[in-house]
């Protein structure tokens, strides 16, 4: 009996082994007393979400992030507020960096630089973060079995970096034709409505936009997994994703998140009045109006 | 004896180690397996219906599905007035071209030529529809500046049904906001189609708009707030169907109206769906009944589903045909009379 019992545990084992290996290789990087611990998921708590084309035109851990979302969750008042920070916001990025714009404080720093960039720049206290490339998106939604979301207009784009393809150069491109209405996106069609901002008015607040859409539909999708869908997803994000968040507190996080209707999730892009695109020198960059921000900040992420 | 008792023990240890490490496979969350239509049955609707999913165009008549194509990226057909043609999109990866098909899905002529070695310089060809007397198709067409820049917006155009002859631009969409999309051609010579606008402050609105000849201005039929698209209208366009999201990103609303061709408006809406996510609809050829596409669930795939098409102050009840087939969500029903 005791013979079928240590069976049983070793096929649980094999099982769930890509859940243990993720858990014990460096995907989870603590940043040596970098990230404020949290007392729990009952309390108020705020991740910074960074993504980043991470091609081979980059050296390893040498990437801009595309993307920078602050997520406030407050589990008590059971609501959430996403705030998207314009990848070209022009900020001082602390030390001898100077000015820069804002997505390059990863590459000059790592994700503790990102993390001092929003903090001094916005006085917003980072409790984790959450680093993710191209590839490990594209594996997330389709482990996740696609989302479901509403594209709200055509987005077309002739220039759309071919950079996932090993067999084209990373400077390639291919077009894009998604078309408006509710549809089920996998991995690959999902990045490219988050990604493309070439034939849209808003540029990159539309991309912004788009982004919080994804989160939220990944959220919607994520209610369907369980236990056993872990192991598979691990495996496929091995590498793909970096965080400060231990896997049982993600699995703890997860179950705060699932309580929430989306409804309750605030959205906030920074986008004019609360900035306005200009030139520094001969880079495009976007100003601040820290007047206009502050207000919102102090409101949403006290 | 014992030694060959504790190898069949041991054996049928191992074995049922790696039975557990199976089931516990067998308890994942089944979010990503999509039957192909051929391998369901459903419940049988009047009539003939044409979908689209994963590539290929399907026939749906009497509960049975029949794939009329091969998996070769085609999407989105719409049958002509009589029902024996039907127009198709093929598409690839950096253009679409648009096709006449019989009803049975065997290519009769290729209507456009798209393609291009240059990769900004192919085009799309998208969302065919015949116009009543058939002998026009209108499509979603992406034209491009001189100047190569960024700016690819949708367009309207008609052009001849055998191919013949250059086509007609019918519309001039709001620049860099992805352009006007979801053609449907009136009897009386007239258009209705989605605009898309983005205001000031960031906005994005759809709205249904009405056309009564090539490059009018034309007139909006409903609010930029109610986000409204895909309309669809009954075979004698006494009824509109649509989908309307008012703000919302994660749900819609399929609301129906009467429609007023001559006066350029619509009735009343009344919300036949909502909490849901549905897209495409299109009226039953006896204009009583709505198909549209929708998930079964949070998250799933689109399936197949009808509501009568009843305004009575009580939303009337939808109902799923299909429970995991995915269809196509860009790719509105084709519901044939025949």
């Amino acid at each position: 009996m005791a013979g079928f019992v240590i069976a049983a545990l070793i096929g649980l084992l094999a099982y769930f082994l890509p859940l243990f290996q993720s858990a014990s290789t460096p995907i989870v990087t603590s940043g040596g007393g970098l990230i404020n611990p949290v007392a729990g998921p009952t309390q108020p708590f705020t991740v910074l979400l960074l993504g980043s084309d991470n091609d081979t035109k980059f050296a390893p851990d040498q990437y801009n992030t595309q993307s920078m979302i602050v997520v406030r969750v407050d589990p008590g008042a059971k609501q959430a507020t996403m705030m998207s920070i314009p990848r070209d916001l022009w900020v001082p990025l602390g030390g001898q960096l100077g000015m820069g714009k804002i997505s390059t404080a990863y590459h000059n720093g790592g994700p503790q630089a990102a993390i001092n960039a929003v903090e001094t720049n916005f006085h917003i206290n980072i409790d984790d973060y959450v680093w993710i490339g191209l590839a490990g998106l594209v594996k997330v939604i389709d482990k996740l079995g696609g989302v479901n979301l509403v594209i709200t207009n055509p987005v077309l784009d002739d220039f759309y970096p071919d950079d996932l393809s090993t067999d084209s150069g990373p400077y390639s491109y291919y077009r894009v034709g998604l078309l408006p209405g509710p549809v089920h996106l996998d991995g690959v069609h999902a990045l490219q409505y988050v990604r493309s901002r070439h034939g849209d008015l808003r540029g990159d607040f539309a991309r912004s936009e788009r982004q919080q859409e994804l989160l939220l539909a990944m959220k919607a999708q994520a209610k369907h997994l369980n236990v056993a869908d872990f192991p598979d997803i691990a495996s496929a994000l091995n590498g793909e994703i970096k965080t400060s968040i231990s896997l049982d507190r993600a699995r703890a996080l997860f179950g705060v998140l699932d309580q929430y209707d989306s409804s309750h999730i605030k959205r906030i892009v920074l986008g004019p009045p609360y900035t306005s695109e200009g030139w520094a020198g001969d880079q495009s960059v976007v100003f601040p109006d820290w007047s206009q921000i502050q207000p919102v900040v102090s409101q949403n992420f006290p | 004896m014992k030694v060959l008792t504790y190898a069949v023990l041991l054996l049928a240890m191992c074995a049922f180690g790696f039975g557990v490490y199976k089931a516990a496979g067998l308890l994942r969350s089944d979010t990503t397996h999509v039957q192909k239509p051929t391998s369901t049955y459903a419940e049988s609707l009047p009539g003939t219906m044409y979908l689209a999913q994963g590539g290929a165009i399907y026939k749906f008549h009497g509960g049975t599905f029949t794939q009329i194509t091969d998996d070769a990226g085609w999407t989105q057909p719409s049958a002509s007035p009589d029902g024996t043609r039907l127009v198709a999109v093929q598409r690839h990866l950096n253009y679409s071209d648009v096709y006449l098909l019989d009803a049975n899905g065997r290519v009769q002529q290729q209507l456009t030529h798209l393609q291009s070695s240059t990769v900004e310089a192919n085009h799309w060809a998208l969302q065919p529809r015949f116009s009543a007397d058939g002998s026009d198709v209108f499509i979603a067409y992406d034209f491009k500046d001189a100047g190569g820049t960024y700016k690819v917006d949708l367009s309207i155009l008609a052009m001849r049904a055998d191919g013949t002859g250059s086509g007609q631009l019918w519309t001039a969409p709001n620049q860099y906001t992805g352009g006007d999309t979801d053609p449907v051609p009136l009897h009386d010579g007239g258009l209705i189609y989605t605009k898309y606008s983005i205001t000031d402050q960031g906005a994005v609105h759809s709205q249904i708009w009405l056309t009564t000849s090539a490059g009018a201005t034309g007139v909006a039929l409903t609010q930029p707030e109610e986000d409204c698209g895909q309309p669809a209208l009954t075979s004698d366009e006494r009824s509109i169907v649509m989908i309307c999201r008012h703000g919302q990103l994660q749900s819609t609303e399929l609301v129906m109206a009467s429609f007023n061709a001559t006066g350029g408006s619509i009735g009343a809406e009344a919300v036949l769906v909502q909490g849901q996510l549905a897209a495409s609809p299109a009226f039953s050829p006896d204009g009583r009944t709505i198909a549209f596409l929708a998930p079964v669930q949070e998250g799933g795939s689109f399936q197949l589903w009808t509501v009568p098409a009843s305004s009575t102050s009580s939303p009337p009840t939808a109902h799923p045909i299909t429970q995991s087939v995915g269809f196509d969500a860009s790719a509105p029903p084709v519901w044939d009379g025949k």
